[in-house]
């Protein structure tokens, strides 16, 4: 697989590098620089809102640093968990003396590091609470809804906690935003081809060129089956569904996310969205702010996930509030 | 030799870094079948990461191990690097005050270094990972008190499990999705240990 890199284990300090180049509101910090954070800094007295993860999913993570949304973001190597100094210099960075959210997807690596982060900074006097992303419907029954994995979905919780800390709440109050926010959320994706980590010798997967794999995750874990493909409002189809039966939208209100994978275009995205629309409309859902568009990758992956965000009046409120950063902007 | 010292660890950590250059791959090609073909790459960081903290100069064992810790920590936060990380705080921590240990306290040591291992990640015995390894060495080993009855009863216990597991399902983390899948092949950190294990006892 060809990639445009200078050399693997260069891939992500250069990334941030160019990133941070490119946007000015952002800045790299951290003992080794694997902080992303606002270039105006925290503001004193705002509830921190950090988050992390592995790179090789922008704009997700570092992308969404930014007024309204998330403060500080600690970003690890390439589908692997930040480590244990990064969580600590991100919650550090965002503390403005009321606390720290952790808002971040439900994987092994990020929840280990954070968590250790978190109890070493209690020492330091900083308070900080987590709220795991879990919305990813394939990655387990709804039985069994806290063990399933964060995907494109997060976006929602970092734009309600960060819109309700720029409102002035407290911590427990940001808190709970958050967790309402990833319980109104369920995402589904398909996957039309494999994605490569720079320092492996081959793609994570293989996929025929006619297949299409239901439900596949963000670092090609396994879906619920595997098929030819089908045409583009039979995928859909069956994604909604399984996404209306896993959650009642009881508000009669959504907002929707088509996501890229990274080598989806965006054309594809649109036929998608045509097709989700369409039929929500028919289910008597009312549609609010849909995105469409790449928001959270994996690398160059073909295909595209659907995220379903009910909203009530308070959620709304929030998901229309001001926030701006790189790769999302509400005026 | 009856005590592990600083230069044992050191020794350890040195063969080790020489086995992941032929362990890199082999690890990358087992994490392809399970996960995102990158295991081996990331334990040949950790580890060169390792052999470039020096632990023959410390002044104690137990700074050896807090230093490999602090090594690893910085190396990466991936989950099976993370475990390796909690481990050795584990072994910083129950060697407290002391230049050298028995071969005989290897094995409460392991015990102990596992026991934290599940607290931080979730994981149990039987899940087909690293810790069910660590577990057979640890019983292994017990009451051993000679390096060569140790080597020779590690490496015997890593086939063992190798072999056990094999055939089973893993049951948790990012593996666990691949249920059947799993079946018939090597769990990518429990395939390391064994190896890192045989390497350093050579």
């Amino acid at each position: 697989m060809k990639k445009l890199l200078n050399a693997p284990t260069a891939y992500v300090d250069e990334v941030l590098d160019g990133l941070t180049l490119a946007h000015p509101s952002l800045v790299r910090d951290g003992t080794a620089g694997r902080v992303i954070r606002r270039a105006s800094g925290i503001k004193p007295g705002k509830v921190g809102v950090a988050s992390g993860g592995g790179s090789g999913h922008l704009p997700l993570f570092t992308g969404y640093v930014g007024k309204g949304l998330i403060d500080t973001c600690a970003i690890g190597n390439v589908f692997e968990g930040p480590n244990i100094d990064s969580c600590m210099d991100a919650i550090r960075l965002a503390n403005g003396g009321r606390g720290v959210l952790r808002l971040y997807g439900n994987y092994g690596g990020d929840r280990m590091n954070f968590d250790m982060a978190g109890e070493f900074l209690e020492e330091e006097g900083i308070r900080t609470t987590t709220v795991l992303g879990i919305d990813d419907i394939a990655s387990g029954t709804l039985d069994e809804r806290q063990k399933r994995r964060g995907v494109a979905g997060l976006i929602y919780a970092y734009k309600a906690a960060g819109a309700k800390a720029e409102e002035g709440a407290d911590l427990d109050e940001v808190t709970r935003i958050g967790r309402k926010a990833v319980e109104a959320t369920r995402t589904i994706g398909v996957a039309l081809a494999p994605c490569q980590v720079p320092t492996a010798d081959r793609p994570t997967f293989s996929l025929a060129e006619d297949e299409i794999e239901m439900g596949m995750g963000i670092h090609g874990e396994p879906g619920i089956w595997r098929d030819k493909l089908k045409p583009a409002d039979a995928v859909v189809d069956e994604m909604l569904d399984r996404l209306l039966a896993d959650q009642a939208i009881t508000t009669g209100r959504v907002s929707i996310l088509v996501n890229g994978l990274g080598a989806t275009p965006l054309e594809e995205l649109f036929i998608l969205y045509r097709r989700a629309a369409e039929r929500l409309r028919r289910e008597r859902i009312e549609i609010v702010q849909p995105l469409v568009g790449n928001y959270v990758t994996s690398m160059e992956m073909a295909g595209a996930s659907i995220s379903l965000h009910a909203i009530d009046d308070e959620l709304a409120t929030l998901l229309a509030a001001p926030a701006d950063c790189p790769f999302w902007r509400v005026a | 030799m009856t005590a592990i010292t600083t230069q044992h660890i050191a020794g350890a950590v040195s063969g080790a870094k020489a086995a992941m250059g032929d362990l890199e791959q082999v690890l990358n090609e087992a994490d392809s079948k399970l996960g995102d073909g990158d295991t081996g790459s990331m334990l040949a960081r950790l580890i060169d990461r390792l052999a470039d903290a020096d632990p023959a100069v410390e002044p104690s064992i137990s700074d050896a191990f807090s230093k490999l810790a602090r090594a690893a920590m910085g190396a990466t936060g991936s989950s099976l690097g993370t475990l390796f990380a909690t481990g050795l705080m584990t072994a910083s921590r129950m060697t407290k005050g002391k230049d050298s240990i028995a071969w005989s306290e290897l094995a409460p040591l392991l015990s102990a270094s596992r026991d934290a291992m599940m607290a931080r990640g979730g994981a149990k015995l039987g899940d087909k990972t690293v810790l069910d390894a660590i577990h057979e060495v640890a019983t292994a080993v017990e009451g051993l008190n000679d390096q060569a009855s140790v080597a020779q009863s590690a490496k015997q216990a890593g086939q063992i499990v190798l072999e056990r597991f094999f055939n089973e399902s893993c049951k948790v983390g990012r593996a666990r999705m691949f249920m059947e899948r799993s079946i018939g092949t090597h769990d990518p950190g429990m395939l390391a240990f064994v190896r890192l294990v045989d390497a350093v006892a050579g």
